[in-house]
């Protein structure tokens, strides 16, 4: 029963958790521009996450150590310093977007400019840290993420071309605008892949005492609860094809176009859904992004660390996301392009991989760690794949986008 | 025991059941005509930046005096005797509250953390 319980609560977790302004507004670009083409992108990502996660989740029950812990253990300090110092980096950009997109949600609504709610945002992420306990932030913040749902019945709504939708996961070459295509397939999949969603999730499973015998629930929620969040995605980008195209938009340049995206399924309130969708959505990963920081440098130099204890338990651990919660929102008080920095940093996201997801597969084929429960050779071989591939794509169509000029 | 694999950059567990740091490092004796023997575990700042450079050891260890006075110039060492291996962690008996190991974070809690309403 209570085991039922915790599959029920892990899903919902994923789909609310799953959905940020990295998946939201890759999916939207891809829609109004390629129209179907790059659900393939969003599909892979997926497949990549579910197979990262199952690993995370499996890892943390039979060794008892999270990630970063291990790697540090396994690889010495002078290599750990390396993803530790990757990580931190793509994690502040990632945490700038995250905290912009909470911010553009309230400019929507309010219509004050996204800059001055930089640091009020901020306020309110860190007082829900300081205060709020592990199962608060994972389970209050994740169920009212399910308003992205919103997306789903919107797509259904919109009666598109099952055919056509259905083509759109076999890959294609594109027609126009190459290097575009390419910069926002590398997007979708950084935006899917995202390495604190799957540090989060194993220092979610230490936090909960996770043992062996909570491997089925961790198949379970893996599996659907990143199948509906990356359904959420495709959704979202279905109906930016069917809402954005036939009006002959097909450059998104910012998030006021993209608000109304849902208008002409639910009316005003498509506008209200929007703008609650991106907030919640946001807000719910600039906790986890800022709460992953303190457990990434907690873990790796031994301090005590646990979002249950009082910060002047773990005094070292709030300061860590106390500051990285302020150095992000810099980023926004300075009034640099929320949706430019959420493209780049998710394709800086998907550069980064190796880093992170290879010393994570020598552990994960590490008998010392999980012993029977290796990883199989599918696992492996579909996560190494699908991370290279991000890798190449990002190496090859990061620089063009830059030089290009992101347009 | 391999000492690399099962001991350095382990978890360090003190005598109340508290985190308190990593192995970050081993000192090691070598003896005329006997086996060489690990005599103490280091942990800290020190020993962590001599690990990536000497330079930077010699840079930390000044900076480390200067903040927390004499006591803080040498890296802090756990003789042998006092280290159990146990499964994931490493448990050394002794109090991490009475070594200079948590002092930053006493440090921090009582003028930072602790002022800050609702720590």
């Amino acid at each position: 029963m209570k085991k039922a319980l915790e599959i029920t609560l892990g899903i919902v977790t994923s789909i609310g958790g799953f959905l940020e302004v990295g998946s939201l507004s890759t999916a939207v670009q891809a829609g109004a521009k390629f129209r179907f083409q790059l659900l393939w992108a969003i599909a892979l990502g997926t497949i990549c996450i579910i197979f990262l996660v199952e690993m995370a989740g499996r890892f943390a029950a039979v060794s008892r150590h999270t990630i970063p812990d291990a790697i540090r253990e396994r690889f010495g300090f002078g290599f750990f310093l390396i993803p530790l110092t990757v990580t931190l980096l793509v994690n502040f950009l990632v945490m700038g977007a995250e905290i912009g997109g909470v911010c553009i949600a309230l400019q929507l609504l309010t219509g004050i400019s996204f800059q001055w709610w930089a640091l009020p945002v901020a306020f309110a992420a860190w007082l829900m840290m300081w205060k709020g306990t592990f199962g608060v932030i994972e389970q209050g913040v994740s169920a009212l993420g399910l308003v992205t749902l919103c997306f789903v019945v919107a797509a259904l709504m919109l009666h598109p071309a099952w055919t056509d939708v259905g083509k759109g996961f076999l890959p294609t070459l594109p027609g126009h605008d190459r290097a575009s295509y390419w910069f926002i397939a590398v997007s979708i999949l950084g935006a899917s892949i995202t390495p604190y969603l799957f540090f989060f999730y194993s220092s979610g499973a230490i936090e909960d005492k996770w043992d062996e015998s909570y491997l089925p629930v961790n198949r379970v929620v893996a599996g659907l609860g990143m199948s509906f969040g990356g359904t959420i995605a495709m959704a979202a980008l279905i109906v930016a094809a069917l809402v954005f195209l036939p009006r002959g938009v097909t450059e998104i340049n910012s998030y006021d176009q993209v608000s109304v995206m849902l208008t002409p399924v639910f009316g005003h309130w498509g506008f209200v859904l929007f703008a609650a969708s991106l907030g919640i959505a946001c807000f719910g990963a600039t906790l986890e992004i800022g709460l992953e920081q303190a457990y990434l440098i907690a873990q790796g130099f031994g301090w005590n660390w646990g979002e249950n204890l009082k910060p002047k338990d773990d005094p070292g651990f709030a300061l860590v996301y106390t500051i990285m919660i302020f150095l992000s929102s810099l980023l926004m008080l300075v009034g640099i392009d929320p949706l430019k920095l959420t493209l780049f940093s998710m394709a800086l996201t998907a550069a980064s991989l190796p880093v992170t997801v290879v010393p994570f597969l020598f552990l994960m084929n590490d008998e010392r760690y999980v012993g029977q429960h290796r990883n199989g050779i599918i696992g492996n071989a579909v996560v190494l794949f699908i991370i290279a591939l991000a890798f190449v794509l990002a190496v090859v169509s990061l620089p063009l986008e830059i030089i290009g000029g992101s347009s | 025991m391999n000492l690399i694999r099962d001991v350095l950059d382990s978890q360090l567990v003190d005598s109340n059941n508290q985190k308190m740091g990593k192995v970050d490092g081993l000192v090691m004796q070598l003896r005329e005509g006997e086996q060489p023997r690990v005599t103490f575990i280091e942990v800290g700042s020190i020993t962590l930046a001599r690990r990536v450079s000497a330079r930077l050891g010699l840079w930390v260890a000044r900076l480390n005096e200067r903040l927390g006075g004499a006591r803080h110039r040498e890296p802090f060492r756990i003789p042998w005797s006092k280290v159990a291996i146990t499964g994931v962690d490493v448990t050394v008996g002794v109090d991490a509250e009475e070594t200079p190991v948590k002092d930053w974070q006493r440090w921090l809690r009582r003028n930072v953390i602790g002022r800050i309403p609702g720590a």
